[in-house]
């Protein structure tokens, strides 16, 4: 069985064609079969999984399911608290700590009846990755595990691309669920700033900081988004408005829509490769073909966003470490701690600066953003680089292309927009004003329906689990391209041999025989 | 303190952290540091007022009690 939506699941699930239990049990043959070349896991949580599908199940006989994610499993990034179960953020800083409380996001998805898997590889505390000197190794993007995924909410993008999990839960500061769900050619979601709870999820930098979820499609991120949106008076940030129905723009074309590309940020600002800009082509074609407006749109440099985002995202970051920082300096990776000590070294005006460069960034934006409903840019600037050899500094000299959603707080999302001449994803970005996420995902998935990207998954061959933790224990990771192969010759290997077995004595001699060499 | 910061000058930013560095991480990180400086000069480089309101607030009904 090919893994599902969220969507499909749901109607299978209430079709009673499939049982929580055998899905859940799909997703766990599938992590055992793969996960040893991907590491998307820090930890499986096989038996609450079943039992959270086993409640399910009831349920859904009984008549009482409580919702559309009833029954669906789900992962969640290790920076999510959970209660009784180990978050680490992927750091030796935080190995063995058990929370006493779920994350509010975790609690609200555990409540619509989903079906916690486990816990999801990060960057080190959501930032500066990819990290080979942490307890758990780096997640590996499923098109080509030789490849990155970006980060930080990394595992989450592997495991959904390759089908272990039908969605989950991601967090962005700068990033890191559009990084991810572009390189790994799902679709990932950072609302609105405010409108998804912080609380019980480690902090990166508090005014920048959103939860947000990550999916296969479209429509399952706003599913997922309309179980963790909503007001959370612990939260200071926290948006106390109504939770519209995420889904009600679903299914509908861009007609009438002005959406503005935002053109000199990927072809100018920070040029994309060819295929990113084909995608964004197409995309324009295709809402343009549907009845939408297309309108240039002239906005500040990428580079000044990066400037802002990354002063106040390293100062509030320095907070938040520093005492960890002055006592178990080396107990980070280098990448993180040698990006959060520049928050200690930095002047407190350059932080007030960047923060009264983001309230200049906000009105000017929304000064030439009037009448437009939809922005559109790349979701990363080419396909997935090798995940070896990435140097320590990289992206300190480049902006990203996520990075002013995050300063803005406006919401945006990452949707698969081809495949590259490597065979990896290409993503586009697709951004709408404040709280208007029921248009950005009609927007989104107008586009997502109208090309054929989500018919194609990786070709991450299921090998069994002890072949997988063989070349893990070994130390051999495999280009993904060879891999169906190698499944391949297992499969047969373990045909031919399944044909030799039978009852034997147990003193029977084998037709071979050890012998000493002859004397000349 | 200019954006360009000397070596000395970069290490007595470190001291004053309290975190102790080895000299291999000091080079390395000196180097990250570089790069930052046109970061941050780009937010010193406009030409706004020291009166400038910053994009953060304080809200005392998010954070304290509606009742005085």
């Amino acid at each position: 069985m090919e893994t599902p939506t969220i969507a499909q699941a749901a109607d299978m699930l209430a079709a009673h064609e499939i049982s929580p239990v055998e899905l859940t049990q799909h997703c766990l043959d599938r992590i055992a079969a793969v996960d040893s070349r991907l590491n998307a896991f820090i930890a499986v949580t096989a038996e609450r999984a079943l039992g959270d599908a086993r409640a399910a199940e009831a349920r859904i006989m009984a008549g009482t399911a409580r919702g559309k994610l009833d029954g669906i499993p789900i992962a969640h990034k290790d920076i999510y608290g959970t209660r009784g179960i180990a978050t680490t953020a992927h750091s030796k800083l935080l190995q063995g700590w058990v929370p006493t409380e779920d994350a509010v996001t975790v609690a609200k998805l555990a409540e619509a009846g989903t079906v916690m898997l486990g816990k999801l590889a990060t960057h080190e505390f959501a930032m500066g990755g990819p990290s080979f000197d942490l307890p758990w190794p780096p997640a590996r993007n499923p098109w080509n595990t030789n490849h990155f995924t970006s980060g930080s909410s990394s595992g989450t993008g592997a495991a959904v691309a390759a089908g272990l999990i039908l969605g989950g839960t991601g967090s962005d500061t700068g990033g890191s669920i559009r990084g991810p769900a572009s390189l790994c050619g799902i679709a990932g979601i950072k609302p609105t700033y405010g409108l998804c709870s912080r609380m019980g999820i480690q902090p990166l930098s508090q005014s920048l900081d959103h939860a947000g979820p990550m999916a296969w499609t479209v429509r399952d991120c706003a599913m997922l988004l309309q179980v963790m949106a909503g007001y959370d008076p612990n939260d200071p940030a926290s948006a106390n408005r109504p939770v519209p129905d995420y889904t009600a723009g679903l299914g509908k074309d861009a007609k009438g829509m002005k959406i503005g590309v935002v053109r000199h940020w990927h072809e100018t600002d920070a040029p994309v490769a060819p295929a990113v800009q084909a995608g964004i082509n197409g995309a324009l074609d295709i809402w343009q073909a549907q009845g939408a407006e297309i309108v240039d749109v002239v906005l500040p440099s990428l580079y000044e966003f990066q400037a802002t985002c990354f002063i106040i995202l390293i100062s509030e970051a320095y907070a938040v470490h520093e005492p960890w920082m002055r006592t178990r300096f080396n107990d980070y990776g280098e990448r993180l701690r040698s990006r959060l000590i520049m928050g200690g070294l930095m002047a407190s005006s350059d932080y007030v600066q960047a923060l009264r460069r983001r309230q200049e960034l906000c009105s000017i934006v929304a000064a030439a953003t009037k009448g437009i409903d939809i922005l559109v840019t790349a979701g990363a600037p080419a396909e997935a680089p090798p995940i070896d050899g990435m140097p320590l500094w990289a992206n300190m000299d480049k902006p990203g292309f996520t990075q002013p959603f995050n300063v803005l707080g406006w919401p945006a999302m990452a949707v698969c927009s081809g495949f590259g001449p490597a065979g990896l994803p290409v993503a586009i970005q697709i951004a709408a004003k404040p709280f208007q996420e029921v248009k950005l995902f009609q927007v989104a998935d107008a586009f997502e329906q109208a090309t054929p990207f989500r018919a194609k998954r990786p070709s991450l061959a299921a090998i069994s689990p002890a072949i997988g933790k063989g070349l893990a224990d070994a130390g051999i990771i495999l280009p993904t391209s060879d891999l169906p192969g190698l499944a391949d010759v297992v499969a047969d290997l373990s045909a031919t041999a399944s044909k030799l077995k039978g009852d034997r004595p147990y003193g029977q001699e084998p037709a071979a025989v050890f012998s000493l060499a002859k004397e000349a | 303190m200019p954006s360009i910061t000397s070596r000395d000058d970069f290490e007595a930013l470190v001291r004053r952290t309290g975190i102790t560095l080895t000299p291999q991480q000091t080079d390395t990180i000196y180097q990250g540091w570089t790069m930052m400086a046109p970061q941050i000069d780009r937010v010193r480089a406009h030409g706004r007022g020291r009166e400038a309101e910053p994009a953060h607030i304080f809200r005392p009904d998010v954070f304290g009690t509606e009742e005085v």
